[in-house]
């Protein structure tokens, strides 16, 4: 295994699958003293035996055999590499490390490590830094019971920061002893809540205190530092005497996402103890275990818990919830917003997990009927903002000639439009003449999306009423326009073609693309003579139509209008060119370019960038020395079309000197696309550029070019302060095949604070599709945080992904297994259901829900009887009651 | 070629630096579900000006001098406002906030701004309700009026208003301060008058400074579409420049809770207010 080392402003070293040193970087040879030529070859435990006695080899094993990323906090961990700080450190004696550890892979199997450490001891110095005061810790302390705020949150910024061990035991002591005074509360909780130190022993020996309020704020701090290791003394806090602290408990046990919990959770929501249910089905939302909706069902006759209950449901529930909660919409007195927003909530889920919103809008159909009608009219009447959506969309799956009004009336709200026109054209063409009547509302709104709604409706009955609306308010004529062209009536053809000269040059387009749309056997006579036209906005229209068919009638006129002596017939004229097979565009372009004004020569820069051949080349760099900038631009543009090597100099030479910005990202962009390794030169230094339009040019083309030397530059900018910098690189590392890319891809995704880079890093290893990709991917999703970005990125569809997917149902860890399940089931392919069959099988019970989940969700009957079986006899016992469930779902179906 | 819009396709790369660069300049903000929004808005500039990509007016956006701003700022703009639109705070202004300010002596003549005024129909409801209250005969009074849109702005200075903007206004207030002629109907020159009409982005702290400095603020209906952190940074350059007390009016379905404590929210009459004390 060969993996280039970089030289970077961080440590970087590999190993093999033993652990043995591969490759070790300049910067890891200066910081410890050890070269490479002592470092290669040797085991790291033997190199640095202190890792070994400090627990940490169990990570790099858990690398290997799993795949995953581990990220060694120097909060807790410090180092991994002892070694002196790089400047004299009054509160650390050694560097302090950030440490990411990542897996190498040779196709899906994991030879080996590799290791990037980063030093942060002058960020921790100066975050621990004290403010002005210097004052001694047990000072401090007494602090936190000042009545003043300002000393108080002086005190508690300190503590919380760098509070020792000595300092955790006084609060702890003082929360036992000092809890009755609420400012000393208020300052302890918040300071054990944030510490790094590790408190959890005390603070579960807390939970079995005589004093019932210690034990409640011990259940409030567990939960709030969401440690798991508390877990065990969370469940027992379930049957603590006093009701204050099993609320705490209940609540921490929410936070933890703690899936044990759930059918003690289950038992107090049953309860219907006012006190204790309430937070119960708050945490049973925030754990997201889908298996307890049944159970949430006949809480919906329960007036206390009913609405609380449907919110769960939306967010936990399947098809077999719509019933239930739709049947609530037909009875008095019921919270009929919330019921509309839990079936939105699940419209929406199934939308974008599965692509089958239509699934729960069809099973919501069948069950709804005329009872529903009367209340959901009354709260659209009164609802505004997010409240409108749900309540729309459910009105939208009703029928009758009231709803069908209401929706109409809906059109006036923009953020319900598309709701509403997608009900309306499920209606169709009994709709088309409430719709007509509304092409003439005051409110251009409402026309307009009237105008769309028509045309996909498509009745014909609707094209006379869009032929007057063409002479309406221009985004009315805009929208008639294009639903004049889906309707596919010719009758419009003559007021579109009347259209030709407006004013409004949208109006125009608009015109312009319906006709093409349409066609009509008279259009080339009509546009033939529509090219002389005496109004240039008709003859620039007339152009591009001409232009579009290439009606051999038109040719001559055509080409006569590249001198024309309007500026915009001309640049319409140029444009249209290339798409004419004509002898004479060459010429007509190249004089073009050289001549007419700025627009026109833009234009025809713009046009060359579609003709192949030298000629247009040689043309393109000599407007490389246009005196305006957009045109260069667009000569750049068009040559990187070309990406022919003799356009390099040049392009370089505008990358360094050209005035304007444009130019030069567009030439970075343009050299890109020619390549090599004088191009990456020339453009790694760009990653850094001050100005971010030349930055993200620059990383945008190293993406593009094949070549190994382009993958540290990249690395650089992952490492970017700026955001956008790091999304940038990781979509640009994603094209590049080199060694060491899936990896450095799926550190950014493990690591990496920002969403948006995290989502660009998983996207780029779905494009790559490799299989290291997919494994790289299906590592990550066992991460919570990762999980459902990871999921949604594998469930795309795309060949061979299932049979890559295939080889993670044997993985190490069950969480990626089920995470393997969970796409399958989402990819909804024979191929797919098979393999989940297989699932059915897994040593692992969470496997094997997931599998009996996502086996009766897909309909799969040739599961059934072993689904049978693990009912029966399946060790686990929500296994049993999820195939017990699966099976009671299809009999009824039966 | 078929549909412009269809042709112009936004990438998501495009979207993303168009996106940021107008949040950057102007407030608005336009999430990642309003991509077709953007793009339904914009690309009517592109084909006004013969571009052929929203990466390509990105840059004629960002590098070009010239009044493209204008424009762009003109096919944004929400148009949606009409005469008497939420009238509580205009009468609580009126009923009792503007005889606190006179009889508690403060120094004339009393401002009012109304920031992000569209075609006109706030400040001139406003003007409408004082009058109605003579106050205009008791004290010195300037009500200046701005939005980000040069094409709003020459609507507001014109006057003349169509049917749609006078649908909450009393039919015996339209006889009263409008006449109707070809076209619609006409403002009173008079009350016109009472209104000085500026061209202001919000986003902008240099040019909405001067006007800040006014005791009555309306600035409703328009942070809807700006990002927290857009509205963090205007609502902080009014705070700077208002007197104390100073009261800032919102849209009913607006509220500065996430984003800032520097107001306090309060109630005066039957509207609710922020007030700088």
């Amino acid at each position: 295994m060969r993996m280039a080392v970089p030289e970077l402003d961080a440590g970087l070293f590999t190993t093999d699958g033993e652990l043995v040193i591969r490759s070790w970087n300049g910067w890891l040879a200066r910081v410890t003293g050890i070269g490479a030529e002592e470092a290669l070859g040797r085991p790291l435990a033997t190199l640095f035996p202190e890792i070994e006695a400090r627990g940490l080899l169990s990570r790099f094993r858990r690398v290997l055999a799993e795949g995953v990323v581990e990220v060694l906090s120097p909060r807790l961990h410090h180092y991994l590499i002892p070694c002196p700080p790089p400047f004299p450190s009054r509160r650390f004696p050694l560097m302090q490390q950030r440490v990411t550890i990542l897996p190498l892979r040779e196709g899906e199997r994991v030879v080996g490590t590799m290791v990037l450490l980063e030093d942060v001891t002058a960020r921790l110095e100066a975050e621990r830094e004290p403010k002005a005061t210097g004052m001694p810790e047990e000072v401090l302390v007494r602090g936190l019971r000042e009545e003043r705020w300002p000393s108080r949150q002086l005190a508690l910024e300190q503590l919380a920061g760098e509070g020792g061990d000595e300092t955790i035991r006084a609060l702890l002591q003082l929360l036992q002893e000092g809890h009755e005074d609420l400012n000393v509360l208020t300052s302890v909780l918040h300071v054990l809540i944030h510490t790094d130190a590790d408190i959890t022993a005390p603070l579960c020996r807390f939970l079995e205190a005589p004093d019932a309020a210690l034990r409640t704020y011990a259940a409030l701090a567990l939960g709030e530092r969401r440690d798991r290791e508390a877990l065990p003394a969370l469940l027992r806090a379930l049957d603590d005497p006093d009701a204050n602290v099993r609320y705490h408990a209940i609540e921490a046990l929410g936070k933890l996402q703690a899936t044990e919990a759930v059918d003690r959770l289950l038992q107090f929501v049953e309860s219907r103890d006012f006190f204790l249910a309430f937070p119960a089905l708050d945490a049973l939302a925030r754990i997201g275990d889908p298996g307890i909706a049944p159970r949430l069902v006949p809480l919906l006759r329960d007036e206390l818990l009913r609405a609380a209950a449907v919110d769960v449901l939306g967010h936990l529930g399947d098809a077999d919830v719509v019933a239930p909660l739709v049947a609530l919409l037909g009875e008095p007195g019921m919270p009929v917003r919330t019921i509309a927003l839990a079936l939105a909530t699940l419209y929406d889920r199934y939308e974008a997990q599965y692509g089958e919103g239509a699934v729960i809008a069809e099973l919501a159909r069948d069950a709804l009927d005329a009872r529903a009608v009367p209340p959901l009219l009354e709260e659209i009447r009164e609802a505004q903002g997010d409240d409108l959506r749900p309540l729309a969309l459910v009105l939208g799956w009703l029928e009758g000639p009231e709803v069908e009004r209401a929706l109409v009336r809906l059109l006036a709200e923009p953020a319900v439009h598309k709701e509403v026109v997608q009900a309306l054209v499920r209606y169709g063409p009994r709709v088309t003449a409430l719709l007509v009547d509304l092409l003439r509302s005051e409110d251009p709104g409402i026309g307009r999306a009237a105008a769309v709604a028509l045309g996909r409706i498509g009745d014909p009955a609707a094209v006379p009423a869009l032929v007057e609306a063409l002479s309406g308010e221009e985004g009315l004529a805009i929208e008639a326009a294009g639903a004049l062209a889906r309707i596919g009536d010719r009758r419009a053809c003559e007021p579109l073609l009347a259209l030709l000269g407006h004013p409004n040059a949208a109006v125009r387009r608009a015109a312009i693309g319906a006709l093409n749309s349409l066609g009509h056997p008279e259009m080339p006579g009509r546009i033939r003579e529509m090219l002389l036209d005496p109004d240039p906005r008709v003859r620039e229209s007339a152009t591009r139509i001409a232009g579009y068919f290439a009606y051999p009638e038109c040719r001559e006129r055509l080409l006569e209008r590249c001198q024309d002596e309007d500026e915009a017939v001309r640049s319409a004229a140029v444009e249209v060119l290339p798409y004419l097979e004509e002898a004479r565009s060459m010429a007509l372009l190249a004089r073009a370019l050289r001549e007419d004004t700025p627009r026109v020569r833009a234009a025809a820069a713009r046009a060359l960038g579609q003709v192949e051949g030298g000629d247009a080349l040689t043309a393109l760099l000599e407007a490389l020395g246009d005196t305006e900038p957009w045109v260069r631009y667009q000569a750049v543009r068009a040559i990187e079309r070309h990406a022919s090597p003799e356009a390099v100099e040049p392009l370089a030479q505008l990358v360094r000197s050209d005035s304007a910005i444009p130019v030069r990202a567009a030439a970075i962009e343009a050299l890109g696309a020619i390549g090599g390794s004088r191009v990456v030169a020339l453009l790694a230094p760009l990653v850094d550029a001050e100005e971010a339009d030349l930055a993200r040019s620059a990383i945008a083309a190293l993406g593009r070019i094949a070549h190994p030397d382009a993958i540290l530059p990249l690395l650089e900018a992952l490492r970017s302060p700026d955001v956008m910098r790091r999304v940038e690189a990781a979509a640009a590392l994603g094209r590049h095949a080199e060694s060491g890319v899936v990896e450095l891809l799926q550190w950014t995704a493990a690591v990496d604070p920002d969403p948006r880079v995290v989502q660009a890093a998983v996207d780029a290893l779905e494009r790559m599709a490799t299989p290291e990709a997919l494994a790289a991917l299906l590592s990550l999703s066992a991460d919570p945080g990762r999980h459902e970005v990871c999921i949604r990125a594998l469930a795309r569809p795309s060949q061979g992904r299932i049979e890559a997917l295939a080889r993670g149902l044997h993985h190490p860890n069950p969480a990626v297994r089920c995470a393997v399940v969970e796409v399958l089931a989402r990819l909804k392919h024979p191929a797919a259901s098979d393999l989940l069959a297989g699932a059915l099988e897994d040593g692992h019970p969470s496997v094997r829900l997931a599998a009996v989940t996502a086996l009766a969700r897909l309909g799969n009957r040739r599961a059934e009887q072993r689904v049978a079986a693990l009912a029966r006899e399946d060790p686990d016992l929500v296994v049993r009651r999820a195939a017990r469930q699966a099976l009671g779902l299809r009999q009824e179906e039966g | 070629m078929g549909f412009y819009r269809e042709t112009l396709g936004l990438s998501d790369s495009a979207f993303v630096l168009l996106r940021d660069l107008i949040h950057e300049r102007t407030g608005l903000y336009f999430e990642d579900g309003k991509r077709e929004m953007l793009a339904d808005k914009v690309a009517p500039r592109l084909i006004e000006l013969g571009i052929e990509s929203f990466l390509d007016y990105y840059y004629r956006l960002k590098y070009d001098e010239g009044n493209e701003w204008g424009h762009l700022m003109d096919a944004l703009a929400v148009p949606e406002t009409f005469f008497w639109r939420e009238m509580d705070q205009v009468h609580a202004l009126v009923e009792i906030l503007v005889p606190e300010y006179v009889e508690s002596a403060r120094p004339a003549p009393l401002r009012i701004w109304s920031a992000a005024c569209s075609s006109g129909e706030e400040p001139l409801s406003i003007a409408m309700a004082l009058h109605e209250a003579g106050w205009f005969d008791r004290f010195p009074i300037q009500i200046d009026a701005s939005d980000a849109s040069p094409a709003a702005i020459a609507r507001a200075r014109l006057g003349v208003y169509r049917e749609r903007s006078f649908r909450s206004l009393p039919p015996g207030l339209r006889q009263k301060y409008f006449r109707e002629e070809a076209g619609g109907w006409r403002i009173s020159p008079a009350l016109h008058a009472r209104v000085r009409w500026h061209l202001a982005n919000l986003a902008n702290l240099n040019e909405i400074a001067p006007l800040a400095g006014a005791p009555f603020i309306f600035c409703r209906n328009v942070f809807l579409y700006f990002s927290n952190e857009a509205i963090r940074r205007t609502v902080s350059c009014f705070v700077r420049h208002m007197p104390r007390p100073g009261y800032l009016f919102l849209g009913a379905s607006e509220s500065l809770l996430r984003v800032t404590n520097e107001l306090e929210l309060c109630q005066v009459g039957s509207a609710m207010v922020y007030v700088k004390r």
